[in-house]
């Protein structure tokens, strides 16, 4: 479960770069934005390989950005687990014993990757349908937030995860729950990273690597201090919420990234090759692409999973 | 040491054949060599150092009207070309125009005009009496430098790497999908003789990174990919080099798979040997050394900061792991360079296999001091002078570095000061 939030998590990280680079001096970079593109569509396998299909079928649209949600830094919830749909079939995470509630419990580690369906819930006991919310509202403002937040971890913050990365491993369990095909993360379990240096990607919070629950990280490490940035909610919430649906600021962002590498450079679509020439102009209308996965199964996701699956 | 101060990094550094001149370039668009002084006969150990030879802007910063993008005028590459006559000639190159400049000195002015005066007025034709023939008197050096062809509107993409031919005639330009081939004497037209661009952008998977010609063989060059592949070209086989004459790839080590492993392993740097007999390559964690008779893999590979290998997710948030690191072969082609993070540089020994990781600062190192070799530790034994992994500096990082030609002088760039370090005793090294 973890290798799909680290994907996730890389997805959303590297969405955040092409959009930023639309605005570099000098014009889009060739190389730089191919390898984050690579990087996204290893991120995407990952992710579309993990067995949570509650998550795709969930057909929730994502809820337009908080108001007053700062545009630089971690968007609350962003290490939460995927949400389970109200309609899918996925198990309401028990709350079990070692997963107290509330922020103040992230120490908790849940160092057992395996557990299916309670996924990894870093925040103990919450509801499902606030974890959706959640997971929604984390997606949106950070690709919103891509153009305001400049540099993503210039190396002055910790690793973004924050607390909510706190207690999840991130070495491959072994054996591999991952199948072959999926990619491990990166990172080793690190120690706590200090904030002026950039840190060794955070995993634990712990002093031991991929232990379970972990000491109380040293006291001025940092991951205790960020608050969550939205309050639960009630199940019913998120229904409402599905209707609240803006969908403007996703279409936009379809717009731009197209379904492939190559629409969010270019500006009109295949004909006009002096136009595809012109690749550094910036994809101000890009139009989306063709759809690069045909399973029907595309057809049902919401558009934000689309723009995500998509590349 | 020489140094220079000033809030412009420096983009690319290179010494000329003779090792003479150091030029460096830099995000300004300036051009900055160095001269080495010749030895003093009155303090014979004070070998010569380098001074500042001449400063020039060599690009300035340029909009396209038609795509509205800017143009940085950041120096990507400095070629030298081989000296022909009194003048040096040089090539530098932005995003999008190459330039060659040429530099000549001027140690003597005309003196004793008939017609005009000292400062060059009109004289009286009723005072000039008899004629005199002007002469040579020598002033001080004055160094001049003119542009004398641009080559321009060659590429549509970032021009990554120049590289002048064996032949002295001809110079090739790549950017990140073709490479065309110049006549220095010719800026109006170019050969493109790579072109990699798929005919849908959407297949698009890789890019070209760098590229040069071969030393001595002037129908050969090689270039590499983002992918990690080099590929040889011979320029006789077809006018289109699209086909290589050979391949060279390692295949990827499964068990280091992971999100990042694409990007790792994309070639920043490719330098021939001064033999012609080797490459060097540079990726985001080592450095490997090819035979050109061997194409299925490298016949070595060094390690030069294997602890990053398990942050690379950070470093992939705060972009270093696009950092572009250059590679060197000494003048022997025994001892190859890089740089690395926390103004660090490493240097490998091809025969014994030993290594050093050295750095470049001004609070580690005051003239004609001694380096003090470094050491990052990754956990256990820490020893006293070690820096550890978490508290290495990413946003000091050695990009561009040189070796002399002949000498043990190596020129490291870090960020905006240029260090010049000289071995006056025979090190092991050799």
């Amino acid at each position: 479960m973890e290798f799909k939030l680290e994907a996730h998590r890389i997805v959303s990280i590297s969405l955040g770069k092409i959009y930023n680079s639309r605005g570099q001096r000098g014009g889009i970079k060739l190389h730089k934005n191919l390898l984050v593109s690579l990087v996204l569509r290893s991120a995407r396998q990952v992710y579309l390989s993990d067995p949570c299909p509650g998550l795709y079928l969930a057909g929730s649209p994502v809820p337009p950005p908080q108001p007053g949600e700062p545009a630089a830094g971690p968007p609350a919830g962003w290490g939460e687990p995927p949400p389970p749909a109200a309609r899918a079939a996925w198990p309401e995470p028990e709350t079990p014993p070692e997963r107290p509630a509330g922020p103040d419990a992230r120490r908790a580690v849940d160092a057992e990757p395996a557990a299916p369906g309670a996924g990894d819930t870093l925040q103990g006991g919450e509801a499902a349908a606030t974890a959706e919310a959640a997971w929604r509202r984390a997606e949106v403002p950070r690709a919103a937030a891509a153009g305001g937040a400049g540099d993503p971890a210039g190396g002055a913050d910790v690793c973004p995860e924050g607390p909510r990365a706190a207690h999840r491993p991130c070495a491959c369990p072994p054996g591999g729950e991952a199948g072959p095909g999926a990619l491990s993360c990166a990172p080793r379990p690190a120690k706590d990273e200090r904030p002026v240096p950039p840190p060794g990607c955070p995993r634990k919070r712990g002093a031991a690597a991929g232990d379970g629950p972990a000491d109380c990280p040293a006291p001025g490490s940092s991951p205790l201090k960020k608050p969550r940035r939205h309050p639960e909610e009630p199940a019913g919430g998120a229904a409402a919420e599905e209707e609240e649906m803006e969908t403007g600021n996703v279409a936009n962002l379809i717009s731009i990234f197209g379904s492939s590498f190559s629409g969010l450079l270019r500006k009109s679509p295949a004909g006009g090759r002096e136009e595809a020439e012109a690749e550094e102009s910036g994809p101000e209308a890009a139009e989306p692409g063709q759809i690069c996965c045909d399973q029907p199964v595309l057809r049902d996701i919401n558009p934000w999973s689309t723009a995500i699956v998509a590349f | 040491t020489g140094g220079r101060r000033g809030p412009d990094i420096i983009s690319t550094v290179e010494f000329n054949h003779t090792g003479e001149l150091l030029a460096t370039g830099d995000k300004g668009g300036r051009v900055v060599i160095f001269q080495r002084e010749p030895e003093s006969k009155n303090a014979p150990h004070s070998q010569g150092e380098y001074d500042v030879y001449s400063t020039f802007q060599s690009h300035e910063p340029e909009f396209d009207y038609l795509k509205s993008l800017e143009i940085e005028e950041k120096i990507n590459k400095i070629k030298w070309l081989p000296q022909q006559n009194a003048a040096h000639s040089l090539l530098s190159t932005n995003d999008k125009t190459i330039k060659l400049w040429k530099i000549t000195e001027r140690d003597k002015r005309p003196e004793g005009y008939n017609l005009k005066d000292e400062e060059g007025k009109l004289k009286d034709l009723s005072t000039v009496t008899s004629l005199q023939v002007p002469v040579l008197k020598p002033m001080d050096l004055m160094v001049e430098v003119s542009p004398r062809r641009v080559f321009a509107n060659g590429h549509t993409y970032h021009i990554n790497s120049i590289s002048v031919n064996s032949d002295c005639e001809t110079y090739m330009s790549a950017d990140d999908l073709r490479i065309n081939l110049w006549h220095l004497a010719i800026t109006d037209r170019s050969f493109n003789i790579v072109d990699i661009k798929p005919a849908n952008m959407e297949d698009l998977t890789e890019v070209i990174t760098a590229s040069e010609f071969h030393p001595h063989h002037c129908n050969l060059f090689v270039y590499s990919s983002s992918k990690g592949s080099l590929r040889l070209c011979d320029m006789r086989a077809a006018a289109l080099c699209d086909k290589h004459s050979k391949l060279f790839e390692e295949p990827e080590d499964p068990s280091n798979r992971s999100f990042f492993s694409e990007i790792i392993s994309s070639v920043s740097d490719v330098k021939f040997s001064h033999s012609g007999r080797y490459m060097l390559t540079r990726d985001y964690l080592t450095v490997k050394v090819w035979d050109l008779n061997m194409e299925a893999r490298p016949i070595e590979t060094y390690q030069v900061h294997d602890y990053l290998r398990s942050k690379l997710c950070s470093l992939y948030e705060n972009d270093c792991i696009f950092d572009k690191f250059e590679c060197a072969w000494n003048g022997s082609d025994s001892v190859i360079m890089t740089g690395a993070y926390n103004n660090f540089f490493r240097m490998f020994d091809r025969n014994t296999k030993r290594d050093v990781t050295l750095e470049a600062s001004r609070e580690s190192s005051k003239p004609r001091a001694v380096l003090k070799p470094r050491r990052v530790c990754v956990g256990g034994k820490r020893r006293r002078d070690d820096i550890s992994v978490d508290s290495l500096d990413f946003t000091k990082k050695i990009l561009h570095t040189a070796w002399h030609p002949a000498e043990n002088i190596i020129a490291i760039a870090a960020t905006n000061n240029l260090y010049i370090f000289q071995d006056k005793v025979n090190s092991e090294m050799h």
